[in-house]
């Protein structure tokens, strides 16, 4: 309403902002517009939408999901979009009780696939008809030291020595934290006469040097990475590509004894359209099919089919492996050693 | 000349104070926003192009550009019209409900975002009577747009509505006298006034919808390609220890900020300029 006042000296300059405001303002406009302008680019024709723990993103975006859509291209001439997100097993598995729209699913352990039996998202344990009962991959726990090994950390007793400063995911969120716990409880009671109280003594001792916790295995690693803490549990997988890589400056150690966790796989029927299903069943055949287990293989996971696995040079021997069927199952490790030992005095011991 | 007069009257010695600032400004601020970019720029200019190469950072960022034009052109309507009412109405709970139309600035985003899954959720008290119709807002843009439009309301609302509560209706009454309908009287009277509110006001609402995490990350599932904001790619890369990548395209969001920031400034100095 001043404008008049501002006409003669300043306009130019007025003019020359205004314009070259209104000038970014559309060319961020285009920039935001410019896949969905009609021409611009051809849209893929089909989607798929996958959830996935936290340590799958790499795998899944950089091997499987561009092998199949090559493969689904050449079987059906359409063009493939995988929709997908990668966070903690119990984060995803949350997402996926809240509802959101996840046609395939590979949580990090079968408790997990179970609560959404519970939570009614499956109509029952439908993963176990699948191969191998639903286990696509698995990869031991190990340990991973700083360069050199300067706290002389050779196995899981060893990070309960006192002035050790242990990254260990968070069990609410990760996955990989809850088959940590069982495999630090397992190898301390699995040769022990008192195996509940050995366990329980080897928790104490490595609780109380837990210096962070992270939602996720990915990100606890990445805590590591950020210099905290001497030692960080983890599963081999997240630890042996990256350090092949050069991406990681750490060392692995793996103990005597130790789990080997198996990932499960779960197929969202309710969330599947009709026209979806015979996508669906395609990719999770090829899941399990031998080109997608030497994926596996590739980025660092132990395939199923054992013979696959001598391709990979990286992986290291564990002398005492275990599987939580030793344990009886998921919900007995949980109820029996996640709960009843961890969280129920382990917690309440350090918290005092 | 009013300007130069007012430049020089003011303090040019204080260097203690000044460098006292700077000295405290340091590592609470500056040394943060510079480490952006270090850390961009530490895996080389290969390394941008690398990362805005891939569909998904792309996809991030435009989306995120998308959802911040929508809610402010939204929120842009939405809000000078409840100033105007606000402003010119005087009705019982008017004063409650200015309170609550400000709300969304006090609430953490976190709980907005539960409580919007906790509504239109495919579990929540409406969304569980639209999930059988396959009307699903949640895990989807759209439930991305209703956070956004939630978190920036009062953005709006608090840059128009006080011009609004200074202006004399004296002016508007005048337009009625000589004729004008009430929406004349609004669009030649009232709006004009409005400009450097709306300007401002929408681009504190783009600049907060361009950077909202809070909310998104509940209500978005968080999904490559189709829900997942550039704050949240940010988070997603970082979390996978892809430090360069989360901040190559950090450092792009925190260059539009201050683009959009500096452009506020500039247009608020002016108009102070213009009164004064």
């Amino acid at each position: 309403m001043n404008q008049p006042a501002f006409f003669g000296l300043m306009s130019w300059r007025l003019l020359f902002e205004r314009l070259s405001f209104l000038t970014i303002v559309a060319g961020l406009a285009l920039y935001a517009l410019w896949p969905w302008i009609p021409g611009a680019r051809a849209i893929p024709t089909r989607t798929l939408v996958v959830y996935g723990f936290s340590i799958l993103g790499e795998v899944m975006s950089e091997g499987i999901f561009p092998a199949f859509q090559s493969e689904w291209e050449m079987r059906r001439g359409e063009s493939l979009q995988f929709i997908s997100s990668f966070a903690g097993s119990g984060t995803v598995t949350n997402q996926m009780i809240l509802g959101v729209p996840a046609e395939v699913g590979v949580l990090s352990l079968e408790l997990d696939a179970l609560r959404l039996v519970k939570a009614g998202v499956l109509r029952g344990p439908t993963w176990r008809q699948l191969p191998y009962a639903g286990v696509l991959n698995r990869t031991p726990f190990i340990i991973l030291v700083r360069p050199g090994n300067p706290k002389g950390i050779h196995g899981f007793s060893d990070l309960a020595r006192p002035g050790i400063g242990v990254v260990h995911p968070d069990p609410l969120t990760s996955g990989g934290a809850n088959w940590a716990i069982v495999a630090e409880y397992g190898a301390a009671s699995r040769h022990s006469p008192d195996p509940a109280q050995a366990g329980y003594q080897l928790l104490l001792g490595i609780w109380r040097n837990v210096v962070a916790q992270a939602a996720s295995a990915r990100a606890a690693r990445t805590q590591f990475e950020n210099g905290f803490g001497d030692a960080l549990i983890t599963y081999e997988q997240e630890a042996i590509r990256d350090l092949a890589r050069g991406r990681l400056r750490a060392e692995i150690v793996y103990p005597r004894s130790t789990i080997f966790s198996e990932h499960t796989l779960v197929v969202v029927d309710k969330n599947i359209a009709i026209e979806q299903r015979e996508l669906v069943e395609a990719f999770v055949a090829f899941l399990w099919s031998d080109p997608a287990q030497s994926i596996f293989v590739k980025f660092g996971y132990r395939s199923m089919n054992e013979t696959l696995n001598e391709s990979n040079l990286l992986f290291g021997h564990i002398q005492d492996p275990f599987l939580i069927r030793d344990f009886g199952d998921w919900p007995q490790a949980k109820r029996e050693i996640v709960d009843a030992i961890w969280k129920n005095r382990v917690l309440q011991e350090i918290g005092q | 000349m009013k300007t130069r007069r007012r430049r020089t009257s003011r303090k040019t010695t204080g260097l203690l104070p000044i460098s006292f600032l700077l000295l405290v400004l340091l590592p609470l601020l500056l040394m943060p926003l510079g480490a952006i970019y270090i850390f961009a720029a530490r895996g080389g200019l290969g390394h941008f192009i690398r990362t805005f190469s891939q569909s998904d950072a792309q996809f991030a960022l435009r989306f995120s550009l998308l959802i911040a034009f929508a809610t402010s052109l939204v929120n842009g309507v939405l809000g000078t019209f409840a100033a105007y009412v606000l402003a010119k109405y005087r009705f019982p709970g008017r004063e409650a409900l200015s309170v609550v139309v400000n709300l969304p600035v006090a609430i953490p985003t976190v709980v907005v975002g539960t409580s919007l899954l906790l509504l239109w959720g495919p579990l929540g008290l409406l969304g569980q009577f639209l999930d059988p119709m396959g009307v699903q807002p949640m895990f989807a843009p759209f439930g991305v747009f209703l956070a956004h439009l939630f978190v920036t309301f009062p953005y709006m609302l608090g840059a128009v509505k006080p011009v609004l509560d200074e202006l004399e209706a004296t002016y508007e009454e005048a337009a009625y006298t000589i004729g004008a309908s009430r929406w004349q009287a609004f669009r030649f009277v009232i709006l004009p006034t409005l400009r450097g509110g709306l300007f401002s006001g929408t681009l504190l609402t783009f600049a907060h919808s361009l950077g909202e995490f809070g909310a998104t990350v509940m209500v978005s599932g968080n999904l490559r390609l189709r829900t997942q904001t550039a704050p949240l790619y940010i988070f997603a890369q970082f979390e996978a220890g892809n430090i360069e990548t989360a901040n190559a395209v950090a450092a792009v969001l925190a260059t539009l900020s201050f683009a959009l920031f500096f452009v506020l400034l500039r247009f608020t100095q002016r108009r102070s300029q213009r009164v004064a």
